[in-house]
């Protein structure tokens, strides 16, 4: 039998020859090279990991031993399992998207370029993710870093792009060095510089080292993870990528920083403050809702996108952010649950957004333009791609029975867990977070209606959406394949708890599979885990539904509580799919035979007898986010330019020019005041450079004195 | 305090018993001109009249509805006025439903939805079907509904001669309205032009734009007889021709 470490090694053989095949290659050929090669390395990689996640085979490959640096481990544990898998999940449809998708650039950009980036960077990501010293994970990081900046600016002819792209990663950088110097601190005192050793040697840590750590890794961290202050990056860098670029973007890498969080904070160092987790939860809650706010206001789809990716992000940490805090407080239950819910949303995450990028990227290279106000009517021509943005709209919107409600319900319940806490000021903190993250969820509902129906109904705006046609049947898989494993993740819970909780296990010590998929298909009788009184109360209602026909343990998720309270929350979409399945094949069934005599015509859309039905007199998608933008004006504090020009009779206006313009509250409130004091204190030194050689040399003269003073005193 | 409760109760029904009874409230309508015998003045009467409705048959005066907009000079002002009918049911089907198809069934008895397209007219139509739907004559009762769209309409009130801007308005109204469907036509000038005529800017009535099925003379009918109309639709009253019919069909006024 092969082994999971033998698929690894064919991964990178895979990838190297990728590379290399790319630069030999006639550019024309290396589209579909970097589908064939990517998707089967990306098939291997999964099969890797998956044996890894399920049967739990961890494989350690080290590599050569540096002088000074130690050896360079690798090594697939299930926390790195889990997010290969998840990096081999976004990376197979992505790969073979590209090969229609990459045609556009054909003779504009180099694609052999392209191609070569890409192998690279799936390489260096799934390195990054299994490196098991610092050295080694923080080379793989500039690399990853490196070649995403290289991708997300492979349009590098246009300006902005440039500019979107320096961003990324100074930012990215920034993060980098913040990071470097939590593993610094953690290194200090220990043997090497592997993770088990750095392990070992973690709980000798005084709080002050601990507080520093857990403040370098995690804001150096939420750079790559999109988390709110350090998010200003990912709005401008969406855009400027091409489509297939950012649905790795936001399905990988933003991933990455969440697992340089988790990999620190909670395996290597475990947090041991209440407030380590109070700020992540609150970080990752304002990230959640300031993400929501601007999402639901933007018009191109893909910085729409991109803002909803930094709130999905926020919501991941706040669930980090509860398990910390249940950890720390002793819950080691709820912790679990607060962590699998976390794990849960970034996999549904990493496969609704690509799905969404990879639509946006449809409509984009079909229509030409990805502003909503400038679509429409694209369900008509586009059915396809609309019915899988469709999906990927309810999923992410955390609508039943698709995966985004799964997660998003199950860190709901996690938030109102914190009833069992002993502290009343983090009892509010939770209770307040848990409030924002339900607005959260209630404005993405609101973000993906406007998403999909501004963009896929009613009639087309422009010419170019009225003549768009549908992508080639090559795009349209991908998307089909992440829409149904959307579905699956929906409805499959109580297959994927399970997974998730190995994951998480060796974090907190504790399984809690059975708090949260009780086996009501193979629990016996007198079981001394679940009493008699409790199973057959759900027997009755009928949870043992598909018992001896349907494997595993239940289609029920439900966490048991006190005696008191048998059940704190339960739920299943499973069976929420078989009735709302039989609920509308009902439902269409009664219309059918009720109308079945009936005359049916077809008429026009009844327009109020205008003359002609005007594009621009439909509702647009401005318009639809217009109560959101008043309601929260506090928060956007737009700047308005309003400028009519009228005749002299006043009574007719020839131009009204409303103009909007606002700045990102990120950058209002933190960075252009750190770059304006930066300025100011330049302008201030800039005072000593008055040109005058007499005063430098008394410059000169005046550090001399004083440093012969200080010599003198000491 | 607000006593609109007790004030209500206070005050009682004041809705009109019409269609069940007899409506006898002074003032409930203008009337209309009724032809009468000739005594030697024709030519003076009929001269009064400034819309050609009066005309002289044989020894009789004849009313033509289709045009009159009760002015009231043939009743005013000269020795011999026109008899005058103070009633108010004056709607009348001019269309034969020969199509089974087209027939309103039992259904639409006690649930008909309306919907009002302005043609044009002056105002004075609009307000008086304004009343139909306040509490005075309140059609609710009879179950009858005005809608805002076309698509759950079954009858298509027009006012007005059908000004050349609202030709593509009320076409698309009727047609965006499910078969079956009734086209009623509210005054004078929705059934000939009324004293607008056909131009070069109106149509000069519904009727020659689309099939109109009732017409309600009046400039403008009260409210009683929009209310007739629309229960001739259902057939909840019995159709009747005009008193005094004196065809004119296919000529237009001012040709």
């Amino acid at each position: 039998m092969i082994s999971p470490g033998d698929f690894f090694i064919l991964f990178l053989i895979l990838c190297s020859l990728g590379v290399v095949l790319s630069v030999f290659l006639p550019e024309r050929r290396n589209p579909l090279l970097l589908a064939w090669i990517s998707s089967i390395a990306a098939i291997s990689v999964l099969w890797s990991s998956g044996n890894v996640l399920l049967y739990g085979l961890p494989f350690q490959i080290e590599l050569w031993t540096l002088p000074f640096l130690g050896t360079m481990v690798l090594q697939m544990d299930r926390l790195s399992a889990l997010f290969v898998f998840i990096t081999g999940l976004v990376f197979l449809p992505v790969s073979i998207f590209s090969a229609e998708y990459m045609k556009k650039y054909f003779s504009r950009y180099n694609l052999k370029t392209f191609s070569v980036f890409y192998h690279l960077l799936f390489a260096s990501i799934v390195l990054l993710l299994i490196a098991n010293d610092i050295f080694s994970f923080l080379l793989t990081w500039e690399i990853m870093s490196i070649l995403s900046y290289l991708l997300v600016n492979y349009e590098h002819e246009k300006d902005e792009n440039t500019s979107s792209g320096y961003l990324m990663l100074a930012m990215s950088e920034a993060g980098t060095i913040m990071a470097a110097f939590a593993f610094l601190l953690l290194a200090n005192g220990s043997g090497g510089l592997d993770f088990a050793s750095l392990k070992s040697v973690s709980a000798g840590l005084g709080d002050s080292s601990r507080w520093a750590i857990f403040l370098l890794s995690f804001f150096g961290f939420s750079v790559k993870a999109g988390l709110v202050p350090n998010s200003i990056w990912l709005p401008k860098a969406h855009p400027a990528a091409p489509s297939n670029v950012s649905a790795l973007l936001s399905g990988v890498i933003l991933n990455l920083g969440i697992y340089g969080i988790l990999r620190i904070n909670a395996d290597i160092l475990p947090v041991t403050q209440i407030g380590m987790g109070l700020i992540t939860l609150f970080v990752g809650t304002v990230s959640a809702l300031v993400g929501i706010l601007y999402a639901t206001i933007r018009n191109d789809m893909k910085v729409m996108l991109a803002h909803s990716s930094i709130e999905n992000m926020g919501i991941i940490t706040a669930g980090i952010g509860a398990g910390f805090v249940f950890t720390v407080s002793g819950y080691p239950v709820l912790a679990g649950i607060a962590f699998i819910t976390a794990l849960y949303h970034m996999t549904n995450h990493s496969l609704y957004k690509a799905l969404l990028f990879l639509g946006a990227g449809a409509v984009d290279s079909s229509v030409g333009d990805r502003n909503m106000d400038r679509l429409g009517g694209l369900m008509k021509v586009m059915p396809w791609t609309g019915l899988f943005f469709l999906i990927g709209a309810l999923s992410i919107a955390a609508l039943p029975p698709f995966n985004g409600f799964v997660s998003e319900w199950l860190t709901l319940q996690t938030m109102l867990q914190s009833a069992a806490l002993q502290s009343k000021a983090v009892k509010i903190v939770f209770a307040l977070c848990g409030a924002a993250l339900a607005l959260t969820a209630a404005l993405a509902v609101t973000c993906f209606v406007k998403a999909f129906a501004m963009s896929f109904l009613g009639i087309a705006r422009t010419k170019q959406a009225e003549k768009a046609i549908e992508v080639r049947r090559s795009m349209m898989i991908p998307m089909g394949v992440l829409a149904v494993s959307c579905l699956l993740f929906g409805i499959l819970p109580t297959y994927i708890i399970p997974v998730l909780d190995h994951t998480i296990t060796p974090l907190t010590q504790e399984s809690v599979v059975d708090e949260l998929v009780p086996p009501f298909f193979t629990v016996a009788k007198s079981d001394p885990k679940f009493s008699d009184a409790f199973v057959s109360e759900f027997h009755d209602l009928g949870a043992q539904t598909g018992r001896n026909v349907i494997p595993g343990r239940g289609l029920v998720v439900l966490h048991r509580g006190t005696e008191r309270n048998p059940v704190v929350f339960a739920m299943s979409t499973s069976y929420t799919l078989v009735v709302l399945v039989l609920l509308l094949t009902g439902v269409f069934i009664l219309i059918r035979v009720l109308t079945k005599a009936r005359m049916v015509t077809r008429k026009p859309v009844w327009d109020g007898g205008v003359r002609r039905l005007m594009p621009e007199m439909t509702y647009t998608a401005t318009g639809f986010s217009n109560p959101v933008r008043v309601i929260f004006e506090a928060i956007f504090r737009p700047s308005m330019l309003d400028e009519r020009k009228e005749t002299i009779a006043e009574h007719f206006r020839t131009a009204i020019n409303n103009e909007r313009k606002e700045v990102h509250i990120v950058d209002r409130s933190v960075f252009q005041p750190i770059v304006k004091w930066i300025q100011s204190m330049a302008t201030l030194l800039g005072r000593m450079h008055s040109g005058s050689v007499n005063i430098y040399a008394a410059y000169v003269l005046i550090s001399l004195v004083i440093v012969l003073i200080i010599q003198a005193l000491l | 305090m607000n006593k609109w409760v007790l004030k209500g109760l206070k005050t009682g029904i004041k809705t009109t018993l019409y269609p069940d009874k007899e409506e006898t409230s002074p003032g409930i309508s203008p009337g209309l001109p009724q032809g009468k015998q000739t005594m030697g003045d024709e030519a003076q009467v009929v001269s009064r009249c400034p819309t050609q409705a009066l005309n002289h048959i044989k020894d009789m005066i004849s009313v033509d509805y289709r045009r009159c907009i009760h002015c009231f000079r043939c009743l005013r002002g000269i020795h011999n006025p026109v008899d005058w009918d103070k009633g108010y049911e004056w709607a009348v089907s001019i269309k034969e439903i020969d199509d089974a198809s087209r027939m309103l069934g039992k259904a639409f008895d006690h649930s008909l939805h309306i919907r009002f397209v302005d043609g044009g007219a002056c105002g004075a139509c609009i307000s008086e079907i304004e009343q139909i739907n306040k509490p005075y004559y309140n059609i609710h009762r009879l179950g009858f509904f005005i809608t805002p769209t076309p698509r759950e309409a079954d009858v298509l009130l027009v006012a007005g001669p059908v000004t050349d801007h609202m030709r593509l308005p009320i076409e698309k109204a009727y047609d965006a309205m499910p078969a079956p469907k009734r086209v009623i036509a509210i005054g004078t000038c929705a059934i000939s032009g009324g004293i607008f005529g056909p131009s070069f800017a109106s149509e000069g009535g519904i009727s020659n734009l689309i099939p109109a099925d009732i017409v309600v003379p009046g400039c403008p009918p009260p409210p009683l007889s929009i209310i007739h109309g629309l229960l001739l639709v259902v057939s909840r009253k019995p159709s009747a021709s005009l008193t005094s019919p004196k065809s004119t069909e296919g000529e237009r006024p001012h040709d």
